[in-house]
């Protein structure tokens, strides 16, 4: 039973640095996400191009192979090494930019949904373009990919266990490693139901928020 | 001098002329009629009159102020040398010009995400710089006028079809505009709601209100219009007094346009 409870709050201790990427990524992604939108709907071609590209390099290449890029690359390419300290920030980077060019496609679908009918009502009111933007295109795009992105979140949460792969001690890498010594797999199965209630969290907290902007169609 | 002029007014789509050199005027206190049948090109000529598309060639001016002048066959817009929305929705000039016109659309266009009320006074407070306490009257003497000031602190999705077509006439109302276009008000609605948004429309005429409607109902055209203007294939094909041009057509075209409404 003791071995249980030891278990139970070493593997808690690892959610703390899973925490950490996951609330890291959310704060950096979603701006960074929008200004990829905004660079992929730009009218200059070379902007617009080269967001699709790195939507594409970033969407079709696997997360764990963007860490190790992230991690072990300054020292392939430039000859310099951060050391073990480099370890966090490589993959708060690699998840924030990875997670940053789903949600910018999830926010240009929600941008090209808006009626073009809000753009025009907003032209003949003598709304600026950036007022039309931040008054009444932004808000109702919000409301419209909160279910996308919830969905991208909660696929956040199982995938901060990636950071296992570049050994960054987090709650799955903690499991693993007392799964190992220990022979057993109940630190597998502990870190399992984490996850999931971490999970019910995540979407109990979206659905008030989605529930939230209820208030209109 | 009118309140607004266009001449001789050109617009292609992929080369496709959709308006092929049309000219009319409006006067001050005037209520103008556009009828014709769908792709007739009236709706495009209402877009271009508020800047939501632009003419290829021509000439359009508001309170004499010269907007767009033609220069070798080409439209040159005030402050922009390109033929762009985009540039017209940046351009200073434009937004100048744009207050002294409200546009009043078939599938209404309100901001859903705003109660009535901010519908209504945000424009005015945040591009044309008022003072909000008097925004705020002016706006409720409008919803009241349109018989909703119930309605202020209700979300557009709780109203009906025809509440939030008076709401967007509201909301034109408030710019204080000169004119006032109409792009085929009642064409979303069902004939009841129909009837309630023609009669503000109606009293708006009343008072003298500059007012240029595209309109599918002919009887209202007749009853509310001074003039009536009848397009069809991006031309003018016949234009005068709303009550005999749709009385009492002369043209062919128009005689078989005016039959099918006979019943």
């Amino acid at each position: 039973m003791n071995n249980i409870v030891d278990i139970i709050f070493r593997v808690l201790n690892g959610a703390g640095a899973s925490s950490i990427i996951f609330f890291s990524t959310i704060i950096f992604s979603l701006p960074l996400g929008l200004l990829i939108t905004f660079a992929k709907m730009s009218k200059i071609k070379v902007i617009s191009y080269f967001a699709s590209f790195l939507i594409s390099i970033l969407r079709g290449t696997p997360l764990m192979l963007q860490l190790f890029m992230w991690y072990y690359g300054p020292y392939y390419l430039f000859h310099v090494s951060f050391g073990l300290k480099w370890r966090l920030p490589a993959i708060i980077i690699g998840f924030s930019i990875n997670y940053a060019a789903y949600f910018a496609e999830i926010f240009r679908s929600g941008i090209e949904s808006i009626p073009v009918g809000q753009y025009e009502a907003s032209s003949v009111l003598g709304y600026t373009n950036v007022q039309t933007f931040t008054k009444i295109i932004f808000p109702q795009m919000v409301k419209r990919v909160i279910p996308p992105v919830t969905n991208e979140i909660i696929t956040l949460v199982k995938d901060t266990s990636l950071a296992f792969a570049i050994t960054y001690t987090e709650m799955f890498t903690v499991a693993k490693q007392i799964a190992a010594s220990k022979t057993t797999i109940i630190p597998l199965l502990v870190a399992g139901i984490f996850y999931y209630i971490f999970n019910d969290i995540v979407a109990f907290v979206m659905s008030k928020i989605e529930k939230s902007f209820n208030y209109y169609k | 001098m009118s309140l607004f002029e266009i001449k001789n007014c050109k617009k292609q789509f992929d080369g496709n002329p959709v308006i092929d050199g049309i000219s009319f005027k409006v006067d001050e206190g005037e209520v103008v009629a556009i009828i014709g049948s769908s792709g007739s090109g009236k709706t495009t000529l209402l877009r271009i009159c508020t800047f939501l598309e632009y003419m290829n060639d021509g000439e359009m001016s508001y309170l004499g102020k010269k907007v767009v002048t033609s220069e070798n066959g080409i439209a040159k817009y005030i402050g922009q040398n390109k033929l762009s929305i985009d540039a017209m929705n940046n351009n200073k000039e434009l937004t100048k010009i744009k207050n002294y016109f409200g546009l009043v659309f078939q599938n209404f266009n309100l901001f859903p995400h705003w109660t009535v009320l901010k519908n209504i006074i945000d424009a005015p407070i945040s591009v044309e710089k008022r003072n909000k306490e008097v925004v705020i009257d002016r706006a409720m003497y409008y919803l009241k006028k349109m018989g909703i000031e119930n309605k202020a602190y209700n979300y557009p999705c709780e109203l009906s079809g025809g509440q939030q077509q008076r709401v967007a006439i509201a909301r034109a109302l408030c710019m204080e505009p000169k004119i006032i276009y109409f792009d085929e008000p009642t064409s979303a609605l069902d004939p009841e709601l129909t009837q309630e948004v023609l009669r503000v429309i109606k009293e708006l005429a009343n008072e003298k209100r500059t007012m240029v409607i595209v309109t599918h109902e002919m009887n209202f055209a007749r009853d509310v219009a001074d003039r009536v203007i009848f397009v069809d294939n991006g031309v003018i094909v016949e234009e005068g007094n709303a009550k005999e041009v749709i009385s009492n057509p002369k043209m062919e075209r128009t005689k078989k346009f005016l039959q099918k409404y006979e019943d």
